[in-house]
């Protein structure tokens, strides 16, 4: 009876606290941190088009496609199926490609989840956070800086 | 045992260890190996139907999967089983029910209320994850994956597993900076998992999602908080790399021990809630108390590990007896209680928090302290491994549920030949006929809540 | 010792009916009235207090969005309850099945009619106004046999099975606890026994407490409420129901419009036990200054946040425990209390 009195006593402290720990989204967004990583930001002007992110991205999400003087035609983001690994950033020798905080994007169909290159461009910074300026200390870290054969292609 | 590959047909292991007995059903389901004596080899994961044994290195991937109408008959058809015996009454519990943790289906027979028979009838979230990582470079691409085995927040646990297996298959040395990061993310992970075996186990007991799930989602959430700071993700951490971890601690550094400290200070002040709320209330020792009773030497039998192996009184635990990481150098105890049943499985869980929370406290200290030029958190690791041809590893960690295992057979190219998963969860699932025969349904589903098995590590 | 006039007489008196004319008529708008007043009070609880309350033990935010404290969600889910597509299954019994989730709310509504819920609102006030209470309210268990069987669905059987069970090992404890009662006001009639407790028990400092039977006889009170929680199917006690061991029991198959009934008969009757309750000792309507039917209103409503606050904090009991505590526990308990109270009443009067 003790025991059964005791955790009743507890539920009615919390109850009469009135402290909650859940949020109104969407009116009180949650805090993300500047390592979260979101939906991808592309910029055009930085890629080398090395492809590298299309060779380390485990589920084929990246499709790169080059003109037959390995110019850039075309980068697309297959979103709906990616893993949010970003290995594609971190291989990334200019920093073209970036996960943002941006987590919030939704669609109705399958296909409106391939991105290309000029939407990729467009997504917005998630409550102003830089992410390039939050992940620099660890940088060195990353792949491709480390020892062994570099296969820029 | 090693097969050839014309005669695919070894010798069950069944009758000396029962764990064998789903573990050669996989191994007939997915790589086509015929097991003589086997009591019942029947295909474990894939449906029934299926043709041909899609890891066999003969298997045709593009050859179309067709059932006929006929053999594709209701899944569920046993629901109109006429059991020989009319006292007993057949009920599928599952795959959609509120207790199963997932998809699980559980075909039962029941007289009355209480539980005659009971068969587990897994596979539905089944991804072959084996077969993905096999497809994946030993560099990269795996280290993403283990993280959606046991997706409850056991990432770190999960991701560890396969670092492991794999940094000892290329000779890869680890610095120790990032093997006490590594220590304490994984001990976060623990703690965030055994908070969610707590609530949901509460969850199966108490009959709804009341007050004490919410609370333990909400320290959860704090372990959440601070695993997202550490690797910028809630549960799919892809954290860590072949020789260390990709990000150094998050800057300012100071602010994120103080957030560590402050959860471990609560802690013992939550789980002093916790115990008022479930483990002194008499009507739960009377629901969990000598019910879902697993004796020592059939946990063995079945290859039990992790907190219902230490619930049945097995003093195991990897993290000692086979030590990895940082847990040789600090200063931590394995929980074993002998009760046996659903409330001993309980109290390790919670006691195993403590002791997380002890582990990563003498992390935080350590890492407090470590000086600044000597913060290295990634060994030098080649762009891309290509293991031996033919050598063979099997490395376990100690998961959230028990011996994490992978097993890696390399060919010489840069992804593994074959890459085989020892989920504890599997195992540790095989022993619910074993708690539940006799039982009541009501202790049929707490039993299962206290086994924490997490589907996608049982079908991967 | 005067009675006030009932509802339906003091209806017709206002209509200045007559005869047999007025009591129809009377007793008709009467009945209205106060199955109306159930139902509102129902629909408060159930879409909206109820999610309210166990938010607040959960420490979340809960149903705020629509209107003042989220208070027209009550609007929007009755229409999105009532819009969805009524399934009936294969091989459903189909008059019983059809009839069960009415028989459920209106067994409850039924047992309100010899409340008395202060202010004069009393439909009737039979001689044998408990009895007929118990009677009313049991007949919920024929409801939910009927849903259990004619669902064609194994689950549900199980959970009418254990309804019965349970309304079995309790309804016994519940009404013999209920005998005790009726020992101390010498009458089933709802309002004497209403009438008695407004008796002075003792006074303090100038503050009087009334003979409430759960002052006279405390041990009696808590009995009944536990019995009580039993009867209503709520935590720990919530067996025939038990969403995680057999997924919704006797409702598993109701969707729609007879899910709603159901529902709606479920929270009416967890207002009639609070209403008994009250009445038999808690001085049914009354209470200092506010008036009588507030007053009564505030005591249904505690019973229910108490059922709310129990299902936040108390595991429910395995099927066979329960009802072991029912026959070995709470049978002989409330026979215990009804004897002694028979002897002490028979050696003080
Ligand atoms: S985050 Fe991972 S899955 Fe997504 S595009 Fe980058 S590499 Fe591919
Ligand atoms: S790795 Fe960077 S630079 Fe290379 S193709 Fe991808 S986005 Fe462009």
């Amino acid at each position: 009876m003790i025991g059964i009195l005791k955790g009743m006593a507890v539920t009615l402290r919390h109850a009469l606290d009135g402290e909650t720990f859940t949020v109104e989204y969407p009116e009180t967004a949650p805090e993300v941190s500047p390592r979260f990583r979101g939906v991808h930001k592309f910029s055009q002007e930085r890629c080398i088009w090395c492809r590298q992110c299309e060779n380390v991205c485990p589920n084929d999400t990246i499709q790169i496609v080059q003109d037959d003087k390995r110019n850039g035609e075309q980068y697309n983001l297959h979103i709906g199926q990616c893993i949010y690994c970003r290995l594609c950033e971190e291989v990334c020798p200019v920093d073209a490609i970036l996960l943002t905080q941006n987590f919030e994007f939704t669609a109705d169909t399958k296909n409106d989840f391939v991105y290309n290159k000029e939407q990729l461009k467009n997504v917005p910074w998630y409550k102003d956070i830089d992410p390039l300026n939050s992940r620099n200390p660890d940088r060195n870290a990353w792949i491709g800086e480390g020892e062994g054969e570099v296969d820029y292609q | 045992m090693p097969t050839s590959k014309d005669n695919p047909v070894s010798q069950s292991a069944e009758p000396v260890f029962r764990t064998a007995d789903w573990h050669e059903r996989e191994a007939y389901d997915l790589v086509g190996i015929q097991y003589e004596d086997h009591p019942d080899l029947r295909r474990i994961l894939l449906p029934d139907t299926w043709q041909g044994h899609p890891l066999g290195l003969d298997y045709d991937q593009d050859r179309p999967q067709i059932a006929t109408l006929r053999e594709h008959a209701n899944p569920l058809e046993g629901d109109h089983r006429s059991a020989g015996d009319s006292n007993t009454m057949y009920i599928n519990i599952g795959p959609h029910h509120p207790a199963t943790h997932g998809v699980l289906h559980v075909e039962t027979v029941v007289d009355g209320e209480q539980v005659v028979d009971l068969d587990s009838d897994i596979g539905y979230l089944h991804r072959c994850e084996e077969q993905m990582c096999q497809q994946g470079t030993y560099r990269h691409q795996i280290m993403p994956y283990p993280d959606r085995w046991d997706y409850i927040s056991a990432g770190l646990l999960n991701e560890w597993a396969y670092a492991r297996t794999a940094e000892d298959l290329a000779d890869i040395e680890v610095p120790e900076y990032a093997q006490i990061i590594r220590t304490m993310g994984a001990e976060l992970c623990r703690i965030a998992s055994h908070m969610i075996a707590l609530g949901t186990f509460a969850l199966d007991v108490y009959g709804d999602f009341t007050a004490i799930f919410m609370y333990a989602m909400r320290d959860r959430e704090i372990v959440q908080n601070i695993l997202e700071d550490l690797t910028g993700q809630r549960m799919m951490f892809n954290y860590f790399r072949l020789g260390g971890v990709v990000w150094d601690l998050p800057e300012p550094r100071e602010e994120f021990f103080e957030k560590i400290r402050d959860f471990i200070d609560e802690l013992p002040q939550a789980l002093e809630e916790y115990h008022d709320m479930i483990t002194s209330n008499e009507i739960l020792q009377a629901r969990t108390v000598g019910t879902g009773v697993l004796p020592p030497e059939v946990a063995k039998s079945y290859g039990a590990t992790g907190p219902v192996a230490r619930g049945s009184g097995i003093d195991y635990d990897l993290r000692r007896d086979d030590s990895y990481g940082y847990y040789d150098e600090l200063d931590w105890d394995v929980v074993v209680e002998d009760g046996c049943d659903n409330f001993s499985r309980l109290l390790v869980r919670m006691r195993e928090v403590e002791e997380s929370a002890k582990i990563i406290q003498q992390c935080v200290d350590l890492l407090e302290d470590w000086p600044e030029d000597e913060r290295n958190i990634q060994a030098n690791v080649p762009r891309t491994l290509k293991p031996e041809e033919d050598t063979e590893i099997y490395r376990a960690v100690e998961g959230a549920k028990g011996e994490l295992g992978i097993y890696i057979r390399a060919d010489g190219t840069d992804k593994p030949a074959r890459f085989k998963i020892r989920s504890p969860c599997f195992s540790n699932l095989q022993t619910l006929p074993e708690m539940s025969e006799g039982e009541y349904i009501p202790d049929m589903i707490a039993s299962l809540g206290s086994l924490d098995i997490v589907l996608g590590e049982v079908d991967r | 010792m005067s009675l006030q006039a009932v509802l339906p007489d003091t209806i017709s008196g206002l209509l200045g009916l007559e005869g047999i004319l007025g009591d129809v008529v009377g007793g008709l708008v009467g009945a209205f009235l106060i199955a109306n007043i159930m139902l509102i009070m129902t629909a408060f609880a159930g879409p909206w207090a109820k999610r309210k309350i166990t938010a607040a033990f959960g420490d979340r935010i809960a149903v705020n969005r629509i209107g003042p404290f989220g208070l027209l969600t009550i609007v929007t889910d009755a229409v999105r309850l009532l819009s969805k597509e009524l399934i009936v299954p294969e091989g459903v019994d189909r008059p019983a099945w059809d009839l069960a989730p009415m028989v459920i709310p209106f067994s409850a509504l039924l047992g309100f009619a010899v409340i008395p819920m202060g202010n004069g609102i009393q439909l009737a006030d039979p001689e044998t106004g408990l009895a007929f209470a118990f009677a009313a309210a049991s007949i919920a268990s024929l409801g939910i046999v009927m849903t259990g069987y004619a669902s064609n669905n194994k689950f549900s059987l199980i959970g009418a099975l254990r309804a019965v069970a349970s309304n079995i090992a309790y309804e016994i404890p519940l009404v013999v606890t209920a005998a005790s009662v009726v020992i101390f006001a010498g009458s089933l009639r709802m309002s004497e026994i209403v009438a008695v407790q407004a008796e002075p028990l003792l006074s303090v400092a100038g503050v009087t407490i009334p003979t409430w039977f759960a002052f006279v006889n405390p041990f009696a009170f808590a009995l009944f409420i536990i019995a009580n929680l039993a009867e209503v199917g709520r935590n720990p006690f919530d067996i025939p129901e038990a969403p995680t061991e057999i997924v919704a029991g006797f409702q598993t198959e109701y969707s729609s419009v007879y899910f709603v009934l159901i529902y709606l008969g479920e929270f009416i009757h967890i207002f009639l036990g609070g209403a008994i309750a009250a009445t038999l000792f808690l001085g049914g309507p009354a209470g200092p200054v506010l008036p009588g039917f507030v007053w009564f209103t505030i005591k249904i409503w505690a019973f229910f946040l108490f059922t709310q606050w129990a299902r936040s904090a108390i595991p429910r009991l395995r099927v066979d425990q329960f009802l072991e505590i029912g026959w070995k526990g709470m049978l002989v308990l409330s026979f215990a209390n009804l004897v002694l109270t028979a002897i002490i009443v028979g050696v003080i009067v």
